[in-house]
């Protein structure tokens, strides 16, 4: 073969490549770090203006979550269910779908979970498990209705998710209201699920004040590697991922991707209904109005803060909710308006996300060595 | 002798990842003249003419205009400076008319507002006086790509270039729009403007320049006066070895029939009938050549053999199993491969590694995947293992395709391809925008699996291409099969562009005889 015969020196060209991945990483991880500093001089130049005291918010802000037992707990809570919630979304994006979905999948789930984990005795250990199996089966389900409209009817996949979130939360808030608040009850709100089916909370075993951390961290562990086997070490991964890098490709190699693209939807119904369960059986111990509001949003910036890798989302959703939590103590403790503390976390989260900013210095750089 | 319009003096562009592409590379352009700029995939001429253009500035050297040094920071400047360049992709908005298009940016102004009389009067007029014909009135997005590049030159003109740099302007044309190209560069110089164009069409070259620039390897071997050499001598200087421009096929003895299409119907969503009637057979050990001149039914007709359409009526057998309206992967089963036609869009996934891209029509088999998960170890080892008898330049095969060079990602379909052990091999336009040493590869490739037992359906735009490969020829227009000829040695190219333009034709038990 004519080709073959070209000398071309395979291991020398191998240690260029590698050196200049981790060139590459290395450059990608100072940037990010770079970002994260200049939004919190942008937030401090904010706080100037309005006239509060920069120093004492950031405090709160930056060192906050780890000052207390108490509140170390309320950043875990709710790093677990972002967590969650990331690793779902991770997968319908992987394949270039944007499923805005996971709300309506999180309230389907845990509406579900109690039905079972409210009115079915049973015995320690299947009283959590069946739930949980019965949430994430009913969250594949409604998961696949937005999957099969894209797939098959062609319909958008941000309206077919957004409208079904809007329908399911009216149905939340019916069921919730005039099915599972006992008549008569003073709150709107369902009965406590039974005692076997709470998942214990990590400060009880422990003995100290840990708010409201719970079992459900399991949840993340398993998630994380669940999903991580099934996007890259599965055929229907390799589908995904195939889809993701381009469908005409996947179509003409002989990839289902219809078939594929619904699948990948319900799948991460099923991982939102995890994060359902975990509010449900680990955080409220029953169903309370607005459980879940707004936190689909937030897993999907967990997950494009990840770049969909599912071994990245447990790092971006600790800091994600450090900063949720953060946000909170800064506006006690500061008095920065709650409006404040969003813009300083939308202003952080808008420049990490902006790929255009990295790219900008990137080429920057390059014009640099160029000249 | 003239003095030169435009000299690039020692041009070196080193970007930031080290790519050396231009390597002291000196050129010049004779006002008048038409200067081909021919070299390999990857061989610089691009970028030099960007340089020239001012998309990428160069690392050293420099520009003369008129004898003067220039620098050209901007597309912009080179504009100002009469510099035009037209782009392989075009870079118009769809949903204008062509008038608009052209005078955007610069529009004849009527007391602040666009005056759109005037603009069609400008393109009608600059039009008629280049010989480029062109509708003023009607939306880019319906024209041709012939008239889309009329437009492009147009715009350029519009903007008062006396150089008009042309990158690879024939790629996306019918051999009917190259001619009328051809005469409307011949009407530029005419006129006293000045052509660049680069091509690695050899013929094309021979045919349209005064003088040839060759570059290989990011150097300039030289400058030739076109009359002076041929296109064995040019190919020569660009690949730096002997090349074969004539193909070397055995003779070898048909074999059972493997794909056996009778009677093929198909309309497009709105309604075209885009085939006719398509009944032909591919046989073991035989290239079966479709000629015919683009968009008359040959893309639909590979994509309905390949499973990617359902055809409305009509059957499609491989090897004796019915395989019409099944799907890609059923086909792909059944032992059918398929070359894509546009390879660089379809046939790869970009950011996905080689070694991925190589497994997309077997991923679910033994041993890519095992008890319902994937082996890296053995998709790795296939990836390698390819790379190496395929000599696809790479390093590594976790690379995504996207890192690899044009020449390269097609070697990484036609590896995957042939190695499935196909039965039929469908290649559909196998050299289109290949160089030459990578479509020698293509043809050896194909001749190669020809003579080892493969059927292959080949359909080419290029008829030197279908003429030289096939053991047999089917000529399309029109959705239907008009010939089918058994012995392709005894046809001249004259003789098939009648039977392509519709004006022969052969008759129903004629095309039967030779099915």
């Amino acid at each position: 073969m004519s080709a073959a015969q070209i000398t071309f020196d395979r291991s020398a060209e191998r240690a260029r490549v590698a050196a200049e991945r981790r060139r590459l990483a290395t450059i990608d991880l100072v940037i990010t770090l770079a970002t994260i500093l200049l939004a919190l001089l942008i937030g401090f130049l904010v706080m100037l203006v309005v006239g509060k005291d920069p120093v004492k918010a950031y405090q709160a802000l930056l060192t906050g979550p780890l000052s207390r037992t108490l509140r170390t707990g309320r950043w875990l809570e709710d790093a677990t269910t972002l967590i969650i919630l990331g690793l779902s979304v991770s997968i319908a994006f992987r394949a270039r779908q944007f499923s805005l979905g996971a709300e309506s999948q999180m309230y389907v789930g845990a509406m579900v979970g109690a039905v079972i984990a409210i009115y079915v005795p049973m015995p320690p250990v299947i009283a959590v498990i069946l739930p949980l199996i019965c949430a994430m089966v009913a969250g594949f389900l409604i998961g696949l209705i937005p999957g099969l409209m894209k797939a098959y009817l062609n319909a958008n996949e941000i309206v077919a998710t957004l409208m079904i979130n809007a329908v399911v939360f009216r149905l939340y808030d019916y069921f919730l209201t005039y099915v599972f608040t006992a008549p008569g009850a003073q709150q709107i709100r369902s009965e406590a699920v039974q005692p076997n089916a709470v998942l214990a909370r990590i400060g009880d075993i422990f003995k100290f004040n840990f708010g409201r951390v719970n079992t459900g961290v399991i949840f993340v562990v398993i998630g994380v590697i669940l999903v991580w086997i099934l996007l890259t070490r599965t055929p229907f991964g390799y589908e995904v991922r195939t889809i993701g890098s381009n469908e005409k490709f996947a179509r003409y190699g002989g990839i289902n991707t219809k078939r594929t693209i619904a699948l990948s939807f319900a799948i991460g119904g099923a991982i939102a209904a995890m994060g359902g369960v975990h509010l449900l059986l680990g955080v409220h111990n029953r169903l309370i109005p607005g459980m879940a509001a707004g936190l689909a949003f937030e897993g999907i910036v967990v997950a494009l803060l990840a770049r969909n890798n599912p071994l990245l989302v447990p790092i971006t959703g600790l800091f994600y909710s450090y900063l949720r939590v953060g946000g909170d103590i800064m506006e006690q403790e500061a008095q920065v308006g709650a409006e404040i503390v969003q813009v300083i976390q939308a202003v952080i989260i808008l420049l990490i996300t902006a790929q255009v900013l990295i790219d900008l210095v990137k080429a920057r750089r390059a014009r640099q060595t160029s000249q | 002798m003239a003095e030169p319009l435009i000299e690039m003096r020692n041009i070196t562009k080193i970007y930031s990842n080290g790519v050396r592409a231009n390597n002291d590379v000196t050129f010049e352009v004779r006002p008048g003249e038409i200067h081909a700029l021919v070299g390999e995939n990857g061989a610089g001429k691009s970028t030099l003419m960007k340089i020239l253009y001012g998309m990428e500035k160069p690392t050293s050297g420099e520009i003369m205009l008129r004898g003067k040094p220039v620098t050209i920071n901007t597309p912009h400047e080179a504009i100002a400076l009469g510099i035009g360049m037209v782009h392989q992709n075009f870079m118009l908005v769809p949903s204008f008319t062509i008038a608009q298009n052209i005078v955007l940016g610069s529009e004849p102004l009527q007391s602040g507002l666009v005056n759109s009389r005037k603009a069609v009067e400008a393109t009608n007029a600059l039009g008629k006086q280049y010989g480029l014909a062109v509708d003023p009135n009607a939306v880019v997005d319906s024209v041709p790509v012939g008239m889309r590049q009329r437009v492009e030159i147009l715009k350029a003109l519009y903007r008062g270039a006396e150089v008009l740099i042309l990158d690879e302007p024939t790629a996306v044309l019918t051999p009917q729009e190259t001619i009328e190209l051809f005469a409307a560069i011949r009407q530029l110089v005419k006129t006293g403007k000045t052509v660049v164009f680069i091509s690695h069409k050899l013929r094309e070259v021979k045919e349209i320049s005064d003088r040839v620039s060759v570059m290989r390897d990011a150097k300039m071997v030289g400058t030739v006066d076109t009359a002076d050499t041929d296109e064995e001598r040019i190919a020569r200087m660009m690949v730096g070895r002997e090349v074969f421009m004539n193909i070397r096929k055995p003779p070898t003895q048909r074999g059972d029939v493997m794909l056996k299409v009778r009677d093929l119907e198909y309309a497009t969503e709105a309604g075209v009938e885009a085939l006719r009637r398509v009944s032909f057979n591919v046989c073991a050990n035989e290239i079966l050549g479709i000629a015919g001149v683009e968009g008359n039914g040959q893309t639909e007709l590979v994509e309905l053999i390949a499973g990617l359409r359902a055809p409305l009526a009509g059957t499609i057998a491989l090897a004796g199993n019915t395989i019409a309206g099944n799907t890609p992967r059923e086909v792909r089963q059944a032992g059918c491969a398929h070359i894509p036609e546009d390879r660089l869009t379809n046939g790869v996934a970009l950011t996905s590694s080689i070694s991925e891209n190589l497994i997309v029509d077997r991923y679910t088999q033994e041993p890519f995947t095992r008890g319902g998960f994937m082996n890296p170890v053995a998709i790795r080892d296939n990836g390698d293992r390819l790379i190496e008898q395929y000599g696809i330049r790479t390093p590594d095969g976790t690379l995504p395709v996207g890192s690899l060079s044009g020449g390269n990602m097609q070697k990484v379909v036609v590896a995957r391809e042939l190695s499935s052990q196909p039965k039929l091999l469908i290649a559909a336009q196998p050299t289109r925008g290949v160089d030459i040493g990578a479509s020698e590869f293509m043809h050896e490739q194909l001749i190669q699996a020809r003579n080892d037992g493969v059927a292959i359906l080949l359909i080419s735009a290029d008829l030197g291409e279908v003429l030289s490969l096939s053991d047999r020829l089917a000529v399309m227009k029109d959705g239907r099969i008009t010939a089918i000829f058994s012995d392709v040695n005894a046809l001249t190219e004259e003789e098939v562009g009648l039977y392509m333009l519709g004006i022969k034709q052969q008759t129903e038990v004629e095309i039967e005889q030779n099915l």
